[in-house]
């Protein structure tokens, strides 16, 4: 059996862990706070863009579908894949059920004959994916603490760029969408081409109360500035940015949600070891005072 | 004469930026400056960086240098989606330049045709529209 020493060292160390998981719990429920809020602030705007893509994708019309975004290539080869992780671990399943996600779904476009180009955000997606032997096409860190609208930017135009040239036919996004503070969603969403149902079937979904003549009646008299085709032109990358940077943003409210469960436990776990430890510890110190006596007494009996 | 208020709405992805009514909104589109009154006709439209002012009354004018949006006005609401709209006070002359100066050596770096280049022209055309802004406030 242990020496008491060698136990309380033991509890000494457990102890100094707890502090550590039960402190980053506190950092990451802080943060996760300030994550939900940045979700909240961005509804709106995306709703509202959303809106207004309907809008100028129903006024242009057939024009629309020439839209090189929006407009389908003949034949799929190539798929891009974008992965959204985290900088950090210490989150639980975070970082690695996206990973595995990404790396089933490569395998089920192989199955299907295609091929695929690996997009990652976070270190940890990045690190795993390359120590997995996957070339990245692309790969965007240290801003998953706090993803800006310019880190969507940089990514959507690079995405946008590889549809338009061609390098890809498809693009697929894999992100933790943020559900509650204990859950995320792994979500797959087709970022390119953006079909035309994504773009009109969402009107279903928040106009279904209104009648649709008042649909077509204000519509016909609204003014554009410029034509409507040209102001798609400018909003569907707008709608992809926006789709990716709610993505990232969800994602680290997601993160921060994981890490903060996972901390939990982590101290609760911590807790048991300390209750365990302290009980072998009070045995051995029992054993240890149990031996004394009886070699008194031994020693005792002895002498008479 | 006060004239007739309507709801107006500032949104950038950030987060709300202003909300209230106002006497009249301005602000420039591809096409043109444009005004906006209580009743004007619906109008989609996009917007350029520029100075957005929005009059609460004809003394009380809220001002923010304004990225790259668009402009909704339907149901005598106005909505304006930018991606930045920033306090003019908070304009910082030397970060504005820096960054113009980087914008242009990217322009000049990226080839024709693509995102980047687009990208690059974006900034320098936002960058040019804040300096002027701030010179403007200054």
């Amino acid at each position: 059996m242990a020496s008491q020493r060698d136990v309380k060292n033991k509890i000494t160390s457990v102890k100094n862990i707890q502090k550590i998981t039960r402190a980053m719990e506190m950092v990451a429920a802080a943060r996760l706070r300030r994550a939900e809020q940045r979700i909240d602030a961005l509804r709106p705007y995306a709703d509202a863009l959303r809106r207004m893509t309907r809008q100028a994708a129903q006024a242009a019309g057939a024009e629309a579908s020439r839209l090189p975004l929006l407009k389908e290539h003949d034949s799929e080869e190539r798929v891009g894949v974008l992965l959204v992780t985290g900088d950090r671990g210490l989150a639980g399943g975070f970082n690695s059920q996206i990973i595995r996600a990404g790396v089933r779904m490569a395998g089920e476009l192989g199955e299907e004959g295609l091929q695929s180009s690996w997009y990652a955000t976070g270190r940890r997606g990045v690190s795993s994916l390359s120590f997995r032997g996957y070339e990245l096409s692309g790969t965007y860190t240290g801003f998953t603490d706090r993803p800006s609208y310019a880190d969507a930017r940089t990514i959507a135009d690079d995405l946008i760029q590889a549809y338009i040239d061609g390098e890809v036919d498809r693009v697929e996004m894999v992100y933790n969408s943020y559900v509650s503070p204990l859950t995320q969603k792994v979500t797959h969403e087709r970022l390119l081409p953006l079909s035309h149902a994504t773009i009109a079937g969402e009107e279903s979904e928040d106009s279904a109360g209104s009648s649709r003549d008042a649909e077509t009646g204000p519509r016909a008299l609204v003014n554009y500035e410029p034509d409507p085709e040209e102001i798609l032109k400018r909003l569907i990358p707008d709608y992809v940015e926006i789709s990716i940077y709610r993505a990232l943003v969800e994602s680290t409210a997601g993160f921060f949600g994981a890490q903060m469960t996972a901390m939990r436990s982590a101290s609760e776990n911590a807790g048991e070891i300390i209750t365990d430890y302290t009980l072998q510890m009070n045995r051995a110190r029992q054993a240890e005072i149990t031996q004394e006596i009886m070699e008194v007494v031994a020693g005792a009996e002895g002498l008479s | 004469m006060a004239r007739t208020k309507f709801p107006a709405e500032v949104l950038t992805p950030e987060g709300e930026v202003f909300s209230d009514e106002v006497e009249m909104l301005s602000t420039r589109t591809v096409v043109g400056s444009i005004g906006i009154l209580a009743g004007h006709e619906p109008i989609l439209a996009m917007l350029e960086p520029t100075e957005l002012r929005l009059y609460r009354s004809e003394s009380e004018i809220v001002r923010f240098a304004q990225a790259e949006g668009y402009l909704q006005f339907a149901d005598n609401r106005a909505l304006v989606l930018v991606e930045e709209a920033l306090d003019p006070e908070a304009l910082d002359r030397g970060t504005l330049e820096t960054k113009l100066s980087e914008a242009r050596s990217a322009a000049e770096r990226s080839q024709e045709g693509t995102e980047e280049k687009a990208r690059a022209l974006r900034d320098i055309r936002r960058y040019e529209a804040f300096l002027a802004v701030g010179a403007v406030g200054g």
